[in-house]
């Protein structure tokens, strides 16, 4: 089962259906057990995880550089947030992003999903080729590259020279940097696709084929079988990829040189926030940052889930 | 109930293993601290500094020496490129991980020094004696010496008499040129080369060069009092000149420039042959003569004439300062001083650095110069009479100016800011910056 | 080529044995099924040659750096083709040497982060799993709500804290601040694989080594365990390419050139050349990409299954 399914149950008050009870009389006496096994979590959640966001969140209402102690200056840093055009274009910038790549790099991975149906030769193969670009493109090498292919004597305008067209510096523009980014996004639309795939497969054969039966043709078939039966998994990957999609980092680092440029168009939030916490000893501002970095992210998520009652159909 | 001994027990052992596997994959420690009495036992120093393939070279050599006569140091080299150094040292400072001897920047000097993170170099026994007192000067704030200058230089142009000549244009008088014949040659050594060879690299990605116009009509970047002192007008009419270049073709475009402006001396357009002038300090030259396998020249830049006085300006080119956190000061100052005061280290570093802050230094390897040392010291030495004064050294914040002006110049080059509102946006980051 | 399709059996009976499915089937002669208008050949032809392509095109990029690591600086810009007129092993030998230590000895740093992640996820991760799926105790769904939420938190919120606390430790520029948050579990994501993965062991055999008395401790590492490879298999490539690739991280904490791990020694690389020497830069670019790509290859299977397992409802 998915994360997102799980939550949902947790989240749900239970319909009379009972978790399946311990039997043989262990029930609620796994306790000390449990304590050990579960020790290096306890221990990695309170120290490694709820600790320093209780410190970060103290830190937020700070002036702290990591050399003198930490100067309680209230809710500064937060004003600070909204009046930092710097902040808010990185918004916009991610914004951008998350809206254009996602839905893109989905589509992407359905549409191929949809293609390599079963049965069909050499699925293997073509599954493991697609996926690859996924494995990979997270990588600073990737990243590299990708500065490369889109640079000003780069692969890209090779190509198009070829056909006579001028090409430009596509990451030394402004307008255009960004969507290089996006174009990487896209290309590792693997990940998703077997997803796709998987969740295809589970739809029974006997729907598609009662509906040949009725006369249903590919698009019918696929607008009333595959589409509604799949919304849970694109539910999960819509979720899961605009979470990832925030916080973005590594691309847009290795790509502008760190600078988040040109002019600051490929400035994403986490990389402002790397720059104003790790670069320009403003810890307290970043910690401010994160803390409304998490607020985006579950105010998403939220809106996903909630949205997702509209369009997204179960059958439990 | 039973006791899960065996998970437990497992469990723990993997722990350890785990432990002991990454306690040894630790860093380096540095080894045993020397005592201050008895024989000194081991130590190793982190030396910092940016530059160019060049003088990484140039400095390895004189570490070299360096261990030569300290046997019992040694120093760990830490060298980057320009843009990323200072962003570098931000977060060692901040890790608690700070070299020991630092590479320092006027921009930056103050700041580090205000956060405590750097020790007062005169307290620790490195020789300033030889060292021009004004030039001392530029590195002390509030009676304490946080910075020793290691060299001058100033900012000026390096020009391409070949590109020049194969533009059939006459190299320039710089005694007397202004900015409009300056965007005037560079637009037409573009055009008669058909742009093989641009007549100059953007230059507004430096503040420096801002600071000279502004002085030259009187103005200049910095107060004494740590304000801005410049009128936005004139701002603006300087991110024009820009403008008029890259209209008039005498500069590449816009992302052109970006690229370029990226790969630092050894890829300007000078360098690569591509490019009549670019805007670089005097202790370049050798590095961007090697890169171009020609002879270059020293101008100065426009205008120096045309208003009210000069703008030019001597700079201390970079300072060497020492971690207030270091755990071995004696040693990072013998490290300095030797920088500083041995010929041993002046013989090799010549004038990259600057030309030596140390007067003897100075004279005693003036014949060791190669001749593109030569030429910079005879650049500095015609420009003494000329040269009025040195601007204020740069308040606190000053540091986020670099990363201001780099900013700002990519949005007028691509048109997305006039001038006129890049120079707005301009005073009022900086002014944020420096919290005036 | 007929496309055959196996159709269910009608369920009214009771369920046959797989022997008498198998003459059923015999028995019955599938029909040719038509999807579409076109003719089935050309369509599927059409669909490989479109495939094909696409292949091609995903992977062009990657395969031209491969081919340009082969090819001096000068060439790669000039010439587009993807075959070298001749392999030229001189950017590797390049590249290895470009920066302060040889490229090697960063190789060996993400080895080593990436060993003890390995063993941090493995052993701690699967630990909770096990309590999670196999253990009763109080507030065990709150315990595991929490654990499926922090899958979600973006590392953000608490990385400057957790700077800060290194730093106090004297942890910075080590490898710690690296693997010891992987030895308690702080890779949820993988507890969560575990647990889906446990509940689907019978608890028969739980019961069955109870009896034979058995603590909690035996049946995890008798039974559990054992039988968990399949994600124990999963747990270690994902957590190897996922480490292996971590730039953040290792960027944050990792301060001086001798600690550096290849990714980061990668971006000193683009830094400090600036747009000169492509040719070794492609080239320790690829070098560092082998061990996930060969991670890719053993473990396909593993990653595929794993992906589509944590997706399915």
């Amino acid at each position: 089962m998915s994360v997102v399914t799980e939550l949902r149950r947790a989240a749900r008050p239970a319909k009379g259906v009972k978790a399946a009870p311990s039997r043989r009389g262990l029930r609620n006496g796994d306790g000390k057990a449990a304590a050990v096994f579960l020790l290096p979590w306890f221990l990695g959640l309170g120290l490694i995880t709820i600790g320093p966001m209780v410190a970060s969140g103290y830190l937020s209402f700070t002036d702290y550089d990591l050399l003198q102690s930490p100067t309680w200056i209230g809710i500064e840093n937060y004003t600070r947030l909204f009046e930092d055009p710097r902040l808010l274009n990185s918004l916009r910038v991610t914004f951008t992003y998350v809206f254009t790549a996602v839905p893109l790099q989905l589509i992407a991975a359905l549409a191929l999903a949809l293609i390599l149906d079963r049965g069909l030769k050499g699925l293997p193969f073509y599954r493991s080729v697609l996926y690859l670009p996924s494995l990979l493109g997270g990588s600073v090498a990737v990243a590299i590259l990708w500065r490369q292919v889109f640079g000003i004597d780069g692969l890209v305008n090779e190509f198009l020279a070829l056909f006579g067209v001028q090409g430009k510096g596509w990451v030394s523009d402004p307008d255009t940097a960004l969507y290089t980014l996006v174009l990487l996004h896209i290309w590792t639309f693997g990940a998703p696709m077997i997803i796709f795939l998987a969740g295809l497969r589970q739809i029974p054969e006997m729907y598609y084929e009662a509906a040949s039966i009725d006369g249903a043709g590919v698009v019918r078939k696929f607008r009333s079988i595959t589409l509604p039966l799949l919304t849970p998994i694109i539910f999960f990957n819509l979720v899961l990829q605009v979470i990832g999609a925030f916080q973005s980092f590594t691309q847009a680092f290795v790509v502008s040189g760190g600078t988040g440029g040109p002019a600051d168009s490929t400035m994403f939030y986490t990389l402002y926030l790397y720059q104003k916490g790790f670069t320009a000893f403003d810890m307290g501002y970043a910690s401010a940052m994160a803390w409304l970095l998490v607020l985006i992210v579950a105010v998403m998520t939220l809106i996903n889930f909630f949205a997702s009652k509209f369009w997204v159909f179960y059958d439990d | 109930m039973r006791r899960p001994r065996s998970s437990v027990r497992v469990g723990a052992l993997l722990a350890v293993a785990a432990l002991a596997l990454t306690a040894c994959a630790g860093s380096d420690e540095p080894a045993a601290e020397a005592t201050s009495s008895g024989p000194p036992e081991a130590v190793e120093i982190r030396f910092s500094w940016w530059g160019s393939d060049t003088r990484h070279e140039l400095t390895q050599q004189v570490l070299d020496k360096f261990e030569e006569k300290y046997p019992y140091i040694t120093v760990v080299p830490d060298y980057t490129d320009w843009n990323s150094y200072f962003d570098k040292l931000g977060t060692a400072v901040a890790g608690g991980d700070a070299p020991d001897v630092i590479t320092q920047e006027e921009r930056f000097l103050n700041e580090y020094a205000s956060r405590g993170v750097l020790a007062d170099v005169s307290k620790l026994g490195v020789d300033t004696s030889k060292i021009d007192d004004s030039v001392l000067q530029s590195g002390t704030i509030d009676d304490a010496l946080y910075g020793v200058a290691t060299g001058v230089n100033a900012y000026s142009i390096i020009a391409d008499p070949a590109a020049f000549a194969a533009a059939g244009i006459e190299m320039p008088d710089d005694t007397t040129w202004t900015w409009e014949e300056y965007v005037e040659i560079a637009n037409e050594v573009s055009a008669k080369t058909g742009k093989a060879v641009y007549g100059a690299q953007d230059y507004g990605f430096n503040e420096p060069g801002f600071s000279i116009f502004a002085r030259q009509r009187g103005e200049s970047l910095y107060t004494d009092d740590a304000k801005l002192g410049y009128d936005e007008k004139t701002l603006a009419e300087w991110w024009q000149y820009s403008l008029d270049l890259q209209t008039g073709g005498g500069q590449p475009d816009a992302a052109k420039t970006i690229e370029v402006d990226a790969g630092g001396p050894e890829q300007s357009l000078v360098a690569t042959g591509t490019g009549a002038m670019a805007w670089f300090w005097t202790n370049q030259l050798t590095a961007i003569t090697n890169a171009s396998g020609k002879e270059l020249k020293l101008l100065r830049v426009p205008g120096e004439s045309e208003s009210e006085r000069t703008g030019m300006y001597f700079k201390p080119a970079m300072y060497y300062s020492i971690s207030a956190k270091s755990e071995h000061p004696e040693e990072s100052a013998l490290l300095v001083d030797f920088l500083l005061n041995d010929p041993a280290a002046g013989e090799i570093l010549l004038s990259d650095r600057g030309l030596p802050a140390n007067t003897d230094v100075r004279a005693a390897v003036q014949d060791k110069f190669s001749a593109t040392d030569k030429q910079a010291a005879e650049f500095l030495a015609d420009l003494e009479d000329e040269i009025v004064d040195g601007p204020p050294v740069p308040p606190v914040g000053a540091g986020q100016v670099a990363e201001i002006t780099r900013r700002i110049n990519q949005e007028v080059l691509f048109g997305r800011l006039s001038p006129a509102d890049a120079a707005k946006q301009y005073t009022l980051e900086v002014g944020s910056a420096i919290g005036s | 080529m007929t496309e055959v399709h196996v159709r269910p059996t009608p369920t009214d009976a009771p369920t046959p044995t797989p022997a008498q499915r198998r003459s059923a089937l015999a028995a019955e002669a599938p029909p040719l099924r038509i999807r579409s208008p076109w003719p089935d050949r050309r369509r599927q032809a059409l669909k490989h040659l479109g495939l094909i392509i696409l292949c091609a095109v995903m992977l062009y990029p990657l395969v031209w750096l491969l081919v340009s690591s082969f090819k001096p600086t000068e060439l790669i810009f000039r010439d587009v083709s993807l075959i070298p007129s001749e392999i030229d092993l001189t950017n590797y030998s390049e590249g290895w040497n470009a920066l302060q230590y040889p490229f090697g000895r960063y190789l060996m740093n993400s080895a080593l982060i990436v060993l003890g992640s390995l063993l941090g996820n493995l052993v701690s991760c699967s630990m909770a799993a096990y309590a999670f799926a196999r253990l009763e105790f109080r507030g065990r769904k709150l315990w595991f709500s929490i654990m499926l939420m922090s899958i979600m938190l973006p590392i953000h919120v608490i990385i400057v804290p957790q700077y800060i606390l290194f730093a106090k430790l004297d942890w910075i520029n080590t490898f710690l601040p690296l693997i010891v948050p992987k030895l308690l579990a702080t890779d949820a994501f993988f507890i969560f694989l575990m647990v889906q993965f446990f509940r689907g062991i019978p608890r028969e055999l739980d019961e069955a080594a109870r009896l034979d008395g058995c603590g909690h401790g035996r049946i995890y590492l008798r039974i559990m365990l054992p039988l968990s490879l399949p994600a124990l298999a999963t747990t270690a490539i994902f957590t190897f390419i996922w480490t292996w690739n971590d730039f953040f991280s290792q960027l944050i904490f990792l301060i001086r050139p001798d600690m550096y791990t290849a990714p980061v020694a990668l971006r000193t690389f683009l830094d400090s050349t600036g747009a000169s020497s492509w040719g070794p830069m492609f080239a320790m670019s690829i070098v560092s990409l082998i061990p996930v790509f060969l991670a890719f290859l053993l473990g396909q299977k593993y990653l595929v299954k794993g992906i589509a397992t944590t997706g399915i409802k």
